[in-house]
Order: C-alpha cells, then sequence, then structure tokens
C-alpha cells in the first residue's frame, strides 16, 4: 500500500459490505433476528451499509447461525469455500460459538471454528438486533483492515 | 391521496422510527436479560447453578482454598435459571447485552472467581460458606449481631448452637 492510491470505485465499494447469510442447523431464532435487523425500519442494517445478497460469490461479510449439525456440515463447508477472498465470517449466537445447549450432543459437528476461521462472535440465545449490528459494525472494521 | 397526509405529518414531526444505534445509545427493556453477573461474597457453593444451566456454561472447579467459579458468556443463553434458583443471590441477571467481541477475545469472556472455604469460629474445621442472604432467609426476624455469629460457624456447631440437645447448655 505504499505510493499506490486505491481508485475512486475501490474507495466507495469499501463502503458497502454485502451480508450472507447461512443457517448451519440453526434452530431459527437467530435467523429472525437476522431478519429483523435487515427489513424492520427500527434497526435497519442498511445504513451501515451492508445488503444482504442471495448469492454466496457476491458477499463479503458471512453470517453463521446454528451449531453446525452432523447433517449439515458439507454443505455449510462448500458453501463456505464459494465465498470469494477477502471474507469476514461471524458466527451469530451461542451455538456456533460453543454449541450451546447442543454441545457435545452426537448430531453436531461444531464448535465452528474447527473447520471455518472465525473472525467476530455474537453470543447470544438469540443476540437482540442492536447487539447483531455492534457484531456487524465490528466484523465491517476487520473487513476494511483486510482489503 | 388522503389516507397519506396524516401519515406524512406525523412522520415529519416524529422523525425516523429508526434506532441510531449504533452511534447513539439503544434503547435497553429494563426486565432485558442479558450478561450474567456473580458475586463470590454471597456464595454458598452448593453448585446447584452449575446443575440447572442447560448449556453447562457454569462450572465449579477445585482449588486449594475452595471452589473457581467459572461461567463462560459465549454458551450462556441468558435463561435465567441460575439467577431463579440461587437462593443465596449471588448470581444476577443484567441488562448489558454488548456481548459481540473479535475471535481473539473468545475464552476470555469468562466470568470467573475463586470463593474460599472458610474456618468454623468454634471448632476450627473447614467449611462451606454461609452468605449472609441465604442465612437471612434461613434465620428470619434474627438480629444482625447472632446471624454474623451463627455465618461464622460449620452446620454442625450452628445446629449445636441453635437446636440443642436437651440437658445440654450451649
Amino acid at each position: 500500500m505504499n505510493a499506490i492510491k486505491p481508485s475512486l470505485a475501490s474507495r466507495l465499494s469499501t463502503k458497502s459490505p454485502w451480508l450472507y447469510r447461512i443457517n448451519a442447523g440453526s434452530c431459527n431464532g437467530c435467523d429472525v433476528e437476522l431478519a429483523t435487523t435487515a427489513i424492520i425500519p427500527r434497526y435497519d442494517v442498511e445504513r451501515l451499509g451492508c445488503q444482504y445478497c442471495g448469492s454466496p460469490k457476491h458477499a463479503d461479510i458471512v453470517l453463521i447461525t446454528g451449531p453446525l449439525t452432523a447433517r449439515v456440515k458439507d454443505k455449510v463447508l462448500r458453501l463456505f469455500d464459494e465465498i470469494p477472498e477477502p471474507k469476514v465470517t461471524v458466527a451469530v449466537g451461542v451455538c456456533p460459538i460453543s454449541g450451546g445447549v447442543f454441545r457435545e450432543s452426537y448430531a453436531i459437528a461444531g464448535p465452528l471454528d474447527k473447520y471455518i476461521p472465525i473472525d467476530v462472535n455474537i453470543p447470544g440465545c438469540p443476540p437482540r438486533p442492536q447487539a447483531i449490528i455492534e457484531g456487524i459494525a465490528k466484523a465491517i472494521a476487520v473487513w476494511q483492515s483486510r482489503i | 391521496m388522503s389516507f397519506f397526509l396524516p401519515v406524512l405529518l406525523r412522520n415529519l414531526f416524529q422523525g425516523p422510527s429508526t434506532e441510531a444505534f449504533p452511534f447513539a445509545e439503544a434503547y435497553t427493556p429494563a426486565a432485558m436479560r442479558a450478561r450474567v453477573s456473580f458475586n463470590p461474597d454471597s456464595c454458598a457453593l452448593c453448585r446447584v447453578c452449575a446443575r440447572m444451566c442447560p448449556a453447562g456454561a457454569i462450572q465449579l472447579e477445585k482449588r486449594p482454598d475452595g471452589l473457581e467459579f467459572i461461567l463462560w458468556h459465549n454458551a450462556c443463553v441468558f435463561c435465567g435459571l441460575c439467577v431463579h434458583y440461587c437462593d443465596s443471590e449471588a448470581l444476577h441477571q443484567t441488562d448489558d447485552w454488548h456481548l459481540s467481541h473479535l475471535q481473539a477475545e473468545k475464552y476470555a469472556m469468562v466470568e470467573k472467581a475463586v470463593v474460599k472455604f472458610q474456618k468454623c469460629s468454634t471448632c476450627g474445621k473447614q467449611k462451606m460458606p454461609a452468605p449472609l442472604p441465604l442465612m437471612a432467609k434461613l434465620y428470619p426476624g434474627l438480629a444482625a449481631d447472632e446471624i454474623e455469629r451463627l455465618r461464622a460457624m460449620c452446620p454442625q456447631c450452628r445446629k449445636a448452637e441453635s437446636a440443642p440437645v436437651q440437658g445440654e447448655t450451649p
């Protein structure tokens, strides 16, 4: 990064990371909170320049919910590999972080950081929308330090 | 068109309904269930919290001079069972929900404290602590200094003191 100044387009694009959601066997509680954070005007995560996208190939920040069940593990890892670098991984809820109430269950392959490098954790069962916004703000800071 | 005007007027005067967080403080309800806090001074080491915790977030580990209370916030599901069953009021649920952290801090999100064993004031044997809130519940209406005296005793000495065998003087 010595003398080369980034172009206007790349400077603008760093202000708007796109979010992608992976459900790794979640109970849907955290997914509802993620939807709430994006859709309900009271919280509105799009103020931070974020937007949910439908394809992993467009994603910058990936939000993973759920304890990574044994059945869904390979699919999650395959999906995660499709997301281009640099990516920032956020674990939403206690399940991906530690396993939560499903810890040490025979059906659980997690915790998630055994397989995927995690950058930001947002504990909670589920975390409230403000906590998710706080975590996404931290993830954006990590992401901007990487590009 | 007419149905829209009141909405427009209301929005003009009320301002946006979006919360300013993270650029300003967020509204937190008074009954918010979030980070659990632990006060080692009122813990009786009964282990009911570790037994009730559905996520196994609470552990009590042996140390030479007592037991260490360990609560990992990354496993806690804020159910409040530990707080509900804690008769000695050592556990409280705060409204602090600012728990998001970087991965490097993952294993530092721990509430930790060593609760020390005590010595009985009468027989000198090692005993579990008898915290004040629990003793006040066990001996309602008793004077404060009397409760303090009973607290310093082990259960056997306390029993001999408060319910002496007939014919013996306490």
